[in-house]
């Protein structure tokens, strides 16, 4: 499989397949970012789409200096960024009401029973709502660290700090999410899957 | 060794070096209050895997619209429809047999050749525009003398005689205009033939395009169904399973 230098070096060639083969490997992560970031599918669809837009547009400028998926991250997160200041609020937890027993039973696993997938959906909106209330600078170091695996260095390059303060941002977003959890009454881990 | 909250961070993620951990571990041996942030962050860690984003059908492509033919982006079935009907009219105009006589001077258009008419060659020279110009000019000339000399008297065309020997004779322009518009004829009906070639070669990648589509629709339409049935099958087996522990 090619890497994504290589795929970036032929799309910067007018190769338009390999640019669509990026596209298809990094929308998911691009879409979970916007997501977690904003809070509402709709809009994080349009940010992911209007991401890759950009990057195509912007391909010519691209160094090569960062790793293509920080670079589209960068780009995401100026977008995401550029929503909350448009809609001037901060970002909602936006779950579906309810359970559906059907889609849950389609998301389950052999050894996950609908009783843990409903907890474990319960516990998905507890965490976006505790989400929504950080400052928006621990929130995106958390979700850089917790869903994309980043290392502190990619996201103090990424946010442009220095390394101390998203150590900082971490530990300070992480000890809200705890007490806020505890709050909930979710003070323990997850029993394993 | 005081509290150091960095550290602390990164030994949560495992994002520390060899020597700092050895360094934090011996600290967190000796502090209570680290060892509490260190197992409450890493349950909060466990607990957010639960929050998962949607999963929608994203299938983003990027299309360079600038490939695209420029009349496709204006190209309609009706649009298609007037434009062949245009291009039949124009081929019926052509092949229209028109035979137009004037002082002696006879001008056809079509492509049927008349009986006078010299046989069209396979491969039709290139035409000298100076020189069409120049006959056609000598034409009107020699139309505009032969009216004056209808009407007035023979002291015109003895007016004229001098350089009557120069000029060429009615038979010789007469073959001129003819080899001038075979030549035009067959210009034209070469570019009619590249007209339609194209339009057939559009025609061609067009519905090429347009099956793809269907299929790639058809495709989708085909996994809808199967990802419905089987959520079918996944509620009768809850239904089934919880009918059984009842």
């Amino acid at each position: 499989m090619a890497s994504d230098e290589e795929l970036v070096a032929r799309s910067m060639g007018g190769d338009l397949d390999s640019f669509n083969q990026l596209v298809l490997r990094w929308e998911r992560p691009i879409y979970a970012l916007a997501y977690r970031v904003i809070g509402r599918e709709e809009d994080a669809r349009d940010v992911c789409q209007e991401t890759f837009l950009r990057a195509f547009r912007a391909l010519g400028g691209f160094k090569g200096q960062a790793k293509f998926s920080s670079w589209l991250y960068r780009i995401t997160l100026n977008l995401c960024r550029d929503w909350i200041r448009r809609q001037r609020r901060t970002p909602i937890a936006e779950m579906p009401e309810g359970v559906d027993l059907i889609e849950l039973a389609s998301e389950s696993t052999p050894v996950e029973s609908i009783e843990d997938l409903v907890a474990r959906r319960e516990i998905g909106r507890a965490i976006a709502r505790a989400m929504a209330d950080l400052p928006s600078e621990q929130r995106t170091a958390i979700i850089l660290k917790e869903y994309h695996g980043l290392t502190f260095q990619e996201i103090a390059d990424l946010l442009d700090c220095p390394l101390s303060t998203v150590k900082t941002r971490l530990y300070q977003g992480l000890s809200v999410l705890r007490r806020q959890l505890a709050g909930a009454g979710l003070n323990g881990p997850l029993r394993p899957q | 060794m005081t509290c150091d909250k960095d550290l602390l961070v990164g030994y949560v993620y495992d994002d520390i070096t060899p020597a700092d951990r050895s360094r934090f571990e011996r600290h967190l041996a000796e502090c209570a209050d680290c060892r509490d942030d260190v197992d409450g962050m890493r349950g909060t860690r466990q607990l957010l895997t639960a929050w998962a984003p949607p999963q929608p059908d994203l299938g983003f492509r990027v299309v360079d619209s600038r490939s695209r033919p420029a009349w496709r982006a204006w190209w309609t079935p009706a649009l298609g429809l007037a434009a062949a009907a245009v291009l039949v009219l124009a081929a019926a105009a052509a092949v229209a047999n028109v035979r137009v006589t004037y002082g002696g001077v006879t001008v056809q258009t079509g492509w049927r050749t008349s009986a006078a008419a010299p046989a069209i060659s396979a491969a039709p020279q290139p035409v000298d525009a100076a020189r069409v110009d120049a006959s056609y000019a000598d034409i009107e000339r020699r139309i505009r003398q032969l009216e004056e000399a209808r009407a007035s008297a023979p002291a015109a065309i003895a007016v004229s005689s001098p350089s009557r020997a120069n000029r060429p004779t009615d038979d010789e322009l007469l073959r001129r205009v003819r080899a001038l518009l075979s030549q035009s004829e067959s210009r034209q009906q070469q570019e009619l033939a590249l007209r339609v070639a194209q339009l057939v070669r559009d025609f061609d990648l067009q519905r090429q395009a347009d099956l793809a589509r269907i299929q790639q629709g058809l495709g989708r339409v085909e996994s809808l169904t199967n990802a419905e049935a089987a959520s079918h099958r996944q509620a009768m087996d809850i239904l089934y399973r919880v009918a059984q522990q009842k």
